[in-house]
């Protein structure tokens, strides 16, 4: 995988501080929020300098039992060419079923049915897009019963079997671990580092017991030392902070990739 | 982008004193409310508590604090919002009203009552030397009474047009001393003179603060003709408009108060009108 060094998400919201902030070596921006006939300025600037822009999904909901939206990843394709984006990602996760759409992304039960079913998804996503695909690991506040594999298992086979990058978001991991008890190491230790794609970190709180991925709070010490956990294994290619809401102040973005910077050493 | 801490112009609670009037004071003189809200919306963004992106949407940065003016908390609880809408709403605010009526009463802006009082009376000094005129010819009487009568009107005008003024003798020195000030380096000055829409020696002010082309588009440019209230006073004319739309008025230091073109003090701060 081509390294990508540390990038920050692109929003509308904070355009001007993602093009300004030092050291930003590539971008994310959520691939159902643009239009590849109208990309935004800032995005087009951002390309112009040579900042990779990297689209992620969050609507194939590859791992439902309705086939994939071929529309959905006919636009992700498109916008990875109109990006020139070396890879494009969504989420392992399903966010509708029975023609409803949750508005989450929903974790998959771990069992071998629903891989065979993620599996057919991503073959199929995978041959209609023009980049290689990079599938998330999700936060989960639940974990479905009757499970087979572990988390970590659980990827290391569907990149077996479609040959797909993993994202992996810290974050999510962190949460996994503070919500459903998940071993950090072991998830670790399992999952094909090698094919690591790049890493999402993010800030969250907790609430009533609960940790909750919010993307809208500063990134916990303990976020950054899941980080520091898989640096300890491997070099990731690429390293993300995801800020989605409560957008603070640009020296606080910039000090929270310096923490991050920090971590890869 | 603006995105320097001014604390002088930021209107968070310091240590020292501001200056009085305060910049949104002065702008709210010069344009209007839109003008004023124009300034809440830039001295919060220099004091780092908002953002506006490259499309000219306006968020937040981080929780609101204390020690804002009321025009200044109106913006914040109205974000997130485009530039335009977020200038629109904050100038037709209870907030702004509050301002321009905070104004009156510390003489700087001529209250709407006396304004429409002398518009009155200007009308009735017409109607009277127009009936003398008419009595000139219609009675045959000396060609002097006609002359004495329009002679007459012209001094009334002229009398009542300067108490009509949107802005007080003190408004308008102040809109004079804004003049003085508004320079690149003085940022909130600059837009309390100049306006979002507004040049500085040929510089767009939004050029000057790093605001996107896309996020000025965003400004709404309000004919005078648009006004909701056209007879308003100085500043109550402008309504929500960005303000350097209703800049060149007549009058803060104009003569006459032609119309109720409101927003006068455009022309003290060279031109404003138009905003180009």
């Amino acid at each position: 995988m081509e390294k990508l060094g540390v990038g920050i998400g692109w929003r509308p919201e904070i355009d001007l501080t993602v093009e300004r902030l030092p050291g930003v070596d590539f971008v994310e921006v959520v691939a159902e929020n643009l239009h590849v006939g109208h990309l935004p300025e800032s995005v087009l600037l951002l390309r112009e300098r040579g900042v990779p822009v990297l689209p992620h999904a969050v609507s194939l909901s590859l791992g439902g039992a309705e086939p994939v939206d071929a529309q959905r990843v006919a636009h992700l394709g498109a916008l990875a060419e109109a990006l020139d984006a070396p890879l494009v990602s969504d989420h392992v996760c399903f966010v509708r079923a029975g023609g409803l759409d949750s508005g989450h992304l929903m974790p998959l039960p771990r069992t071998r049915d629903a891989l065979d079913v993620l599996v057919a998804n991503v073959k199929a996503a995978q041959q209609d897009l023009p980049v290689p695909l990079a599938l998330e690991n999700v936060a989960a506040l639940l974990d479905w019963p009757d499970g087979e594999l572990t988390e970590g298992q659980f990827l290391a086979e569907l990149v077996d079997r479609t040959d797909c990058h993993l994202l992996v978001d810290v974050a999510n991991l962190y949460a996994n671990a503070r919500n459903l008890g998940t071993d950090v190491a072991r998830f670790l230790d399992e999952i094909p580092l090698e094919r690591l794609a790049y890493v999402h970190v993010a800030g969250g709180e907790e609430h009533q017991g609960v940790y909750h991925d919010t993307h809208a709070h500063a990134v916990l010490p303990e976020v950054l030392d899941v980080l520091a956990q898989l640096r300890a294994r491997v070099d990731p290619p690429g390293v993300l902070l995801e800020r989605d809401d409560d957008y603070p102040a640009d020296a606080e973005l910039a000090g929270e990739l310096a923490a991050i910077r920090a971590v890869l050493g | 982008m603006v995105t320097q801490w001014t604390p002088t112009s930021a209107g968070s609670a310091g240590s020292t004193p501001e200056p009085w009037p305060k910049p949104e004071e002065q702008a709210f003189l010069v344009g209007g409310p839109g003008r004023a809200a124009e300034v809440a919306v830039v001295s919060l963004v220099e004091a780092g508590m908002l953002r506006i992106s490259r499309e000219g949407h306006v968020s937040a940065v981080g929780r609101p604090g204390h020690g804002w003016s009321p025009l200044q908390a109106h913006v914040l609880r109205s974000v997130p919002r485009t530039l335009g809408e977020l200038v629109t709403a904050t100038a037709g605010s209870d907030e702004a009203q509050w301002l321009r009526r905070h104004l009156i009463d510390r003489g700087l802006v001529t209250s709407p009552e006396r304004r429409r009082a002398v518009r009155r009376l200007r009308l009735l000094v017409l109607g009277a030397a127009a009936a003398a005129v008419i009595a000139m010819f219609a009675l045959a009487l000396p060609l002097q009474v006609g002359f004495g009568a329009v002679i007459g009107w012209a001094v009334c005008s002229a009398v009542l047009g300067r108490l009509a003024r949107p802005l007080t003798r003190r408004g308008r020195d102040e809109v004079v001393r804004l003049k003085g000030i508004a320079l690149p380096r003085n940022r909130i000055a600059l837009v309390a003179c100049f306006g979002l829409l507004g040049r500085f020696g040929g510089t767009r002010v939004t050029d000057v603060l790093g605001i996107a082309p896309a996020a000025r588009e965003r400004l709404q440019r309000r004919t005078r003709a648009s006004r909701s209230d056209g007879s308003a006073s100085c500043g109550g004319g402008c309504g929500s408009c960005s303000s350097s739309s209703c800049g060149g008025g007549s009058s803060a230091n104009g003569g006459s108060d032609s119309g109720g073109s409101s927003c006068g003090g455009g022309g003290g701060c060279g031109g404003g009108g138009g905003g180009e």
